[in-house]
């Protein structure tokens, strides 16, 4: 059993939510390169290397997982990004036979006032067993902007375990879609360091459970510049027995005059055996900032499931509109048309 | 006796590092009515706000001179207590201070005595009636969950209780409907006498006609830059700003 | 609402009596001191038993991982009983003079007359007063000292001590079992409504000293009750310890309301355990308000077993320099229709801390429940700390779940404002705060009320401007 993803603050361990312990998870050993994926860059001016960085990480899923990607991963990618982009970076990970683990050490600079799109995506076959360990550092510099979408779409036998983190300096922008729907075991660190006057981040999440699926998604925003920013919206829907903790941080640091932050989790329960657990803190040792946040639980409204049945649709349908009119403030975001048919698609094959 | 209230001597007033008011003139005298106005962002709540000293605003040169004495520097408090009201273009809610509460402090402040409570629920209460305010609103928390008429009429309750010399009213009348256009006419005519003075602030001209206007002035770009009688409302209520906005040198769009 | 200003002192609370006892155990926590203080306090041998089991569990538990800093807390520098040089009395003449003058300060007997009905004064480990209205008595209503209770009332107690909160719940609980004395026992009959507060009021005099209060109440199926709980003592420069237990049952279609004003010295370690057991239809209000103690780490639970049981819990915190105040509620969905609101606020200035951490727990079978929880925080300067560790357990889909929470300062639009009406910066902030806190002191009788504004008043003194 392994214990991972603790929160920066912990609670009374009785309220099960300090990590997550997780059993009989096998790391892949001796991995060979992951071949199978397609990376493509939009401009010519934006750099693209397959080289090993120098990665650290504030917190991180464990030391475990942080040696397995610094030690040994096998696939390794560095950007820099010079340009201002009208379209996207496309980066997809195709699990198949010959590649079922990915340990992917990613680092993505941003240099000053450049915009890009990108888009990570990680999909295996329906029934094949793969692991998936990733670290993506994220470093927007003065006044650029980044607009990145993380896209999980594994099998439910897959394991999959994720650490983003953000260093966002003056003036700059990170806007980040996770799209959370694969994993045995999804387990996710996000974190945002951001240090600039009037830097921003928003991070937009949606995850689909299902089975006996686990979430374990731990968000932390650490606002240090004046007049920063960041938004956490987290829409999610759970069936059969799945089950989800959310651990949201909002941390205004001493100096973030005039900061805001926001958090708002909304979790759609589709069954009596699954079970959502939620953390949303805020933490706070600066007075002139303004923090909220609102988290709420509960199944489809009644009458809303009427009213759309006395349209016509039979339950399924109408339950399948209301969760994906739930994820519409997400998805209209979602600049790629094809990535977000993609996504849809998904959607309405994991409500089935 | 000196006649005149409050005079404004060529008052130039910054607001977030912006220069707002460019030198403004005025002289208000006691039993007159004001009216400023003047398009969105020419600077007209931003001269009652430099009146009052809200630290938000910087005055860089002028003076703000209150029955003779320069007020340039005192604390909006001690501004509020030598008589000098402002009803709030958007009013503060106060969660768990009831509007009696709230106003019987305020009297006790402002008139340094103390305020007997019977007699001060029962002005209270005859206010209201003539403001056709619910006299419920009285125990509610200030201004929480009012409407905006509401607060706006709420507004003019305070300065009848609060009895100022001068009254500087912001946009009392944006956003209400025309019965309570004509409540709040009536709360200033009830409120003035000659020993007050009344500025009122606003970019519409529906409120002045029922009122008796001593003057009209026109605020374009941080300066007045015409001064009449109320036929320089009707003219503007006619023709818009266009014509003042070319006398100062303002291009459209 | 300013005049009570002037009426408080802050030296009401501070007076430091002689640390004149008629025994005091000895400083530490072994065995031979629980098998004394079971001695002194004349156990029937089942309480012995429960004492040293406790000793066992609290050696075997370790200190919370999370919160506050208790690294401070030395065990073995903490007299945990100390006994007055008073019997236990039914009227205030008999109480010894300088006990009565603290209380008499406290303004207990003033209240008990205006608006009691009954008060319990325990100072440092022993119930010192004891009284209840006639009336109530013949009612069937008992209130009395909890040593009398577990000699006159052997298995109600039995049936209900250290069974509400196991005593395995965490450390400082295992302490309090093993230690305790003192504190009020209630019985109220079924269908009986007891129409005006009962009182206890609990006062640690000595120093270098702990105070381990037990509160059980019973209040049987149609019965009613309001209760209120206060507590104070002087400031010493080491630490003192409160470790108290609240056990309440609430039976079905029954209510309870439990009020606390605490003001413990702010040398004080308040790690108290408040629990309540919640029966069909039944309601369980919960109202407190937070001002003293050095830490304090409280967080009333509400079990609601009983369908279409129901809570609420509104209570503020005010941390002042020097002060970690973690404070919180619980509550357990137990059963169909259970309905809980949370109402929590804090105010943090001049270095203080306060942290809100919660729980609310929905389990499977708490079909159709709801809940909802809103916390709101305010600083008042840049130097202090708030957080906001609230966690939600859902384990059902039937069930209507919200939590919003704020942070923020008071406005400088609503400063201005107020001065607008000539209130100085001072009295607007004060009148602000007093206005935040304005839902919690609403809720306590009059008496309680101002005494709560007057210690934000107290609190406010200097610290804004």
């Amino acid at each position: 059993m392994i214990k991972l993803n603790e929160t920066p603050l912990r609670t009374a361990r009785n309220f099960n939510i300090n990590n997550i312990k997780i059993e009989d998870i096998e790391f892949p050993e001796n991995i060979k390169k992951f071949n199978n994926a397609n990376l493509y860059l939009e401009s010519s001016k934006d750099k693209a290397e397959f080289l090993k960085h120098d990665t650290t990480l504030t917190y991180g899923l464990s030391e475990t997982f942080y040696k397995q990607v610094t030690n040994n991963s096998n696939y390794e990618l560095k950007i820099d990004i010079n340009s201002k982009m009208k379209n996207s970076i496309t980066l997809d990970f195709n699990f198949d036979e010959n590649n079922t683990n990915l340990v992917e050490n990613i680092y993505i600079h941003a240099m000053e006032n450049t915009k890009s799109n990108i888009a990570i995506k990680y999909k295996t076959p329906e029934n094949l067993k793969c692991f998936h360990n990733g670290i993506i550092k994220i470093k927007a510099e003065k006044n650029s902007e980044v607009n990145i979408i993380f896209v999980n779409f594994l099998n439910t036998n897959s394991n999959n375990f994720l650490s983003i983190e953000n260093e966002i300096l003056e003036d700059a922008k990170i806007n980040s879609t996770i799209i959370d729907m694969g994993g045995k075991n999804s387990i996710s660190n996000y974190y945002s360091n951001i240090v600039g006057n009037r830097a921003d981040n928003k991070l937009n999440t949606i995850y689909l459970g299902k089975e006996n699926q686990i979430f374990d998604l731990n968000y932390i925003a650490e606002l240090k510049g004046e007049k920063s920013n960041v938004n956490f919206e987290i829409q999610g829907a759970l069936k059969d027995n799945s089950k989800k903790h959310f651990k949201g941080t909002i941390n205004f640091k001493r100096g973030a005059k005039k900061a805001t932050g926001n958090e708002n989790e909304a979790c759609m329960l589709l069954s009596n055996t699954a079970r959502s657990l939620s953390l949303p803190m805020l933490l706070c040792s600066e007075e002139d900032v303004e923090g909220n946040h609102s988290t709420s639980s509960g199944k489809i409204g009644d009458k809303e499931l009427f009213y759309i049945m006395s349209r016509g649709f039979d339950e399924k349908s109408a339950m399948k509109l209301i969760v994906r009119a739930k994820f519409n403030k997400i998805l209209e975001t979602i600049k790629l048309q094809e990535l977000k048919n993609e996504i849809l698609y998904d959607i309405d094959k994991r409500l089935d | 006796m000196e006649n005149n209230l409050l005079e404004l001597k060529n008052l130039y007033v910054n607001a977030e590092n912006k220069e707002i008011l460019k030198g403004i003139n005025l002289k208000i005298n006691k039993g007159e009515i004001h009216v400023i106005m003047g398009p969105n962002g020419s600077g007209k709540t931003t001269t009652a706000n430099a009146i009052l000293n809200n630290p938000s605003y910087q005055k860089t040169s002028g003076e703000v001179i209150f029955l003779g004495e320069n007020i340039n520097n005192l604390k909006t408090d001690e501004i509020a207590r030598k008589g000098v009201f402002m009803s709030f273009q958007l009013p503060e809610e106060i969660p768990g201070v009831s509007v009696t509460n709230f106003l019987k402090y305020a009297k006790n402040k402002i008139s340094g005595e103390p305020v007997k409570i019977f007699k001060f629920k029962e002005e209270l209460k005859k206010h209201m009636e003539q403001l056709n305010m619910n006299p419920k609103n009285m125990e509610r928390s200030l201004n929480v969950g009012f409407s905006g008429g509401e607060k706006k009429k709420n507004e003019i309750l305070q300065m009848l209780v609060l009895n100022p010399k001068l009254a500087i009213l912001d946009e009392t009348d944006s956003g209400l409907d025309v019965d309570a256009i004509k409540t709040v006419s009536k709360g200033i005519e009830m409120f003035k006498n000659d020993d007050n003075a009344v500025l009122i602030i606003t970019h519409n001209t529906k409120i002045l006609n029922s009122l008796k206007v001593d003057y009209v002035h026109v605020l374009v770009d941080g300066k007045i830059v015409a001064t009449g009688s109320q036929e320089l409302a009707s003219e503007i209520e006619q023709n818009g700003y266009s014509k003042f906005r070319k006398d100062a040198n303002i291009n459209e769009n | 609402m300013k005049t009570n200003v002037e009426e408080i002192n802050r030296n009401i609370y501070d007076i430091k009596n002689k640390d004149d006892y008629d025994f005091k155990i000895k400083k530490g926590l072994t065995r031979e001191i629980i098998e004394e203080i079971s001695k002194q306090k004349n156990d029937p041998e089942w309480m012995k038993e429960i004492r040293l089991n406790a000793l066992e569990v609290y050696n075997s538990l370790e200190l919370p991982t999370w919160g506050p800093d208790l690294s401070e807390l030395d065990m073995n520098e903490i007299a945990t009983y100390v006994r007055p040089k008073s019997k236990l009395n039914s009227s205030w003449e008999d109480v010894p003079e300088e006990i009565k003058n603290t209380f008499d300060k406290l303004g207990i007997p003033d209240a008990e007359k205006s608006s009691l009905a009954g008060v319990g004064a325990q100072y440092d480990s022993e119930v010192v007063y004891h009284s209840i209205k006639e009336d109530l008595i013949k009612q069937g209503v008992i209130y009395t000292d909890m040593e009398t209770a577990v000699r006159e009332y052997p298995e109600i107690v039995k049936n209900h001590f250290m069974k509400c909160v196991p005593v395995n719940d965490h450390k400082f609980v295992a302490l309090h079992a093993a230690v305790w004395s003192g504190g009020s026992f209630v019985y109220v009959p079924k269908g009986v409504k007891v129409d005006i507060p009962l009182q206890s009021y609990f006062r640690l005099n000595s120093p270098e000293s702990g105070q381990f209060e037990h509160t059980l109440i019973i209040v049987d199926e149609e019965a009613s009750l309001h209760f209120i709980e206060g507590c104070s003592a002087p400031k010493y420069n080491k630490v003192n310890l409160h470790a108290g237990c609240v056990e309440l049952y609430v039976k079905d279609n029954a209510y309870l309301r439990y009020s606390t004003i605490e003001n413990w010295s702010k040398n004080m370690l308040n790690l108290n355990t408040k629990k309540a057991i919640v029966g069909k239809n039944a309601g369980m209000d919960w109202v407190s308000g937070s001002f003293g103690s050095k830490i304090s780490m409280l967080y009333p639970m509400s079990i609601l077993n009983g369908e279409g049981a129901k809570t609420e819990f509104t209570g503020i915190s005010f941390a002042g320099g020097g002060q970690d105040l973690d404070n919180g509620f619980k509550v357990v969905h137990n059963a169909k229709n259970t309905s809980s609101v949370v109402n929590a606020k804090s105010i943090s200035k001049n270095g203080g801390k306060c942290t809100y951490r919660s729980l609310v727990r929905i389990n499977e079978n708490a079909k159709n429940s709801k809940c909802s929880v809103s916390c709101e925080s305010l600083m008042l300067d840049d130097i202090s700390i708030s957080d906001t560790i609230p966690t939600a357990d859902v384990k059902t889909d039937e069930v209507e779940f919200s939590h919003e929470a704020k942070i923020g300062k008071i406005s400088d639009q609503t400063i201005f404002y107020l001065m607008s009406r000539g209130l100085s910066e001072e009295d607007a902030k004060a009148m602000i705060v007093r206005g935040f806190a304005y839902p919690i002191s609403k809720e306590l009788p009059v008496e309680y009320a101002v005494e709560m504004n007057n210690l934000i008043n107290l609190e406010l003194e200097g610290a804004i401007g």
